[in-house]
């Protein structure tokens, strides 16, 4: 059981069974571990900016960093028209960033490596783009879908590719997060499994490749979060100047 | 005195930043990243595509011919989005 690579993603209730209808809405580890990367991502912030002073102190400087980081993402991507998203974005950001940490600590679970996680994430990004885009512009928005410069008879097709291409935004998101986190723990639990079976002999090279997966997982969950809200930001960018 | 040096490595941080582009100054960790986004993207339209021809067949009754040519319009969709993507990435 436990060299099953596949164990680690089970997701089991913890407490009682609690049901809508026929809805089971129980508490499980994957919620458990929303809960805490919340909490985690609240408390930080907290503190941080509990007093501020010139100098900062190590979990002010994080919280500061943090802030400039998400700024100048969202300034450099989607302009400054995209200032009133900035919170949503810096907790989408935060959300994502604290679940692939979280995830990095052993015996763990990961909630991002489950793609109901990420395509829910991925499928609000991608119906909120679209509300902002028809808000912003009415109908004019349907205007991405039809290229400048494109002959009268080649015009169905391309709208039929224009509209393919947009509907696949929120799957290409979510998969993408998903498939980095849950290949990497499946390879980190493979190595983790070969250090078991060959024992104190040839156990070595295994854990040496563990220890190298592990730093390269930290910079994968790291990346996967910045690609994640980068995504967002120029999505947000096509709703509100539309222009490709 | 202890202000001044502050001052003035504030002033040079400030510098740095502003000349540092945070785009045009990839680290080479990144490229992995923009590898992945370019091969999910080819192949999630080519999903929504199969999904939207599966869909259009059945409520139609027109079995193979919908999702063969959906499957195709996805696949020029997908190679569509590399394309833009790719062209983001030059600008």
């Amino acid at each position: 059981m436990a060299t099953n690579p596949m164990h680690q993603f089970e997701v089991y209730r913890i407490g009682p069974e609690i049901k809508i209808g026929t809805i089971d809405i129980s508490f499980t580890n994957a919620s458990l571990f929303m809960v805490i990367s919340s909490l985690a991502i609240l408390l930080i912030f907290n503190l941080g900016s509990k007093k501020n002073s010139l100098l900062p102190d190590k979990i002010q400087l994080l919280a500061e960093l943090s802030y400039t980081f998400v700024a100048k993402m969202i300034s450099d991507t989607a302009g400054s028209k995209a200032k009133p998203y900035f919170a949503f974005i810096f907790s989408l950001f935060m959300f994502v960033l604290f679940c692939n940490m979280f995830g990095m600590i052993p015996y763990t679970f990961t909630v991002t490596s489950h793609i109901i996680v990420t395509f829910i994430l991925a499928s609000f990004i991608f119906v909120g783009v679209t509300i902002i885009g028809f808000m912003k512009h009415g109908l004019g928005y349907l205007k991405l879908f039809v290229p400048s410069g494109v002959p009268a008879i080649l015009l169905p097709l391309i709208i039929v590719i224009e509209v393919i291409s947009y509907l696949s935004r929120p799957i290409s998101l979510s998969v993408r997060l998903f498939a980095n986190m849950m290949a990497g723990h499946t390879m980190m639990k493979v190595f983790g499994g070969f250090v078991i079976s060959l024992g104190i002999v040839g156990g070595w090279l295994p854990l040496s490749f563990s220890v190298a997966l592990t730093g390269l997982e930290i910079l994968v969950a790291f990346l996967q979060a910045y690609v994640f809200a980068i995504l967002t930001c120029i999505y947000l960018n096509d709703a509100l100047n539309l222009h490709h | 005195m202890l202000k001044d040096t502050f001052k003035t490595r504030l002033e040079i941080a400030k510098n740095k930043l502003l000349k540092k582009n945070l785009y045009n100054g990839k680290e080479p960790a990144s490229s992995i990243g923009t590898a992945f986004k370019m091969s999910t993207e080819l192949v999630s339209a080519v999903a929504v595509g199969t999904i939207i021809g599966f869909i259009l067949d059945k409520t139609f009754g027109t079995k193979p011919w919908l999702i063969l040519i959906f499957f195709f319009v996805g696949v020029i969709a997908g190679i569509v989005n590399v394309f833009k993507s790719a062209k983001n990435m030059q600008k």
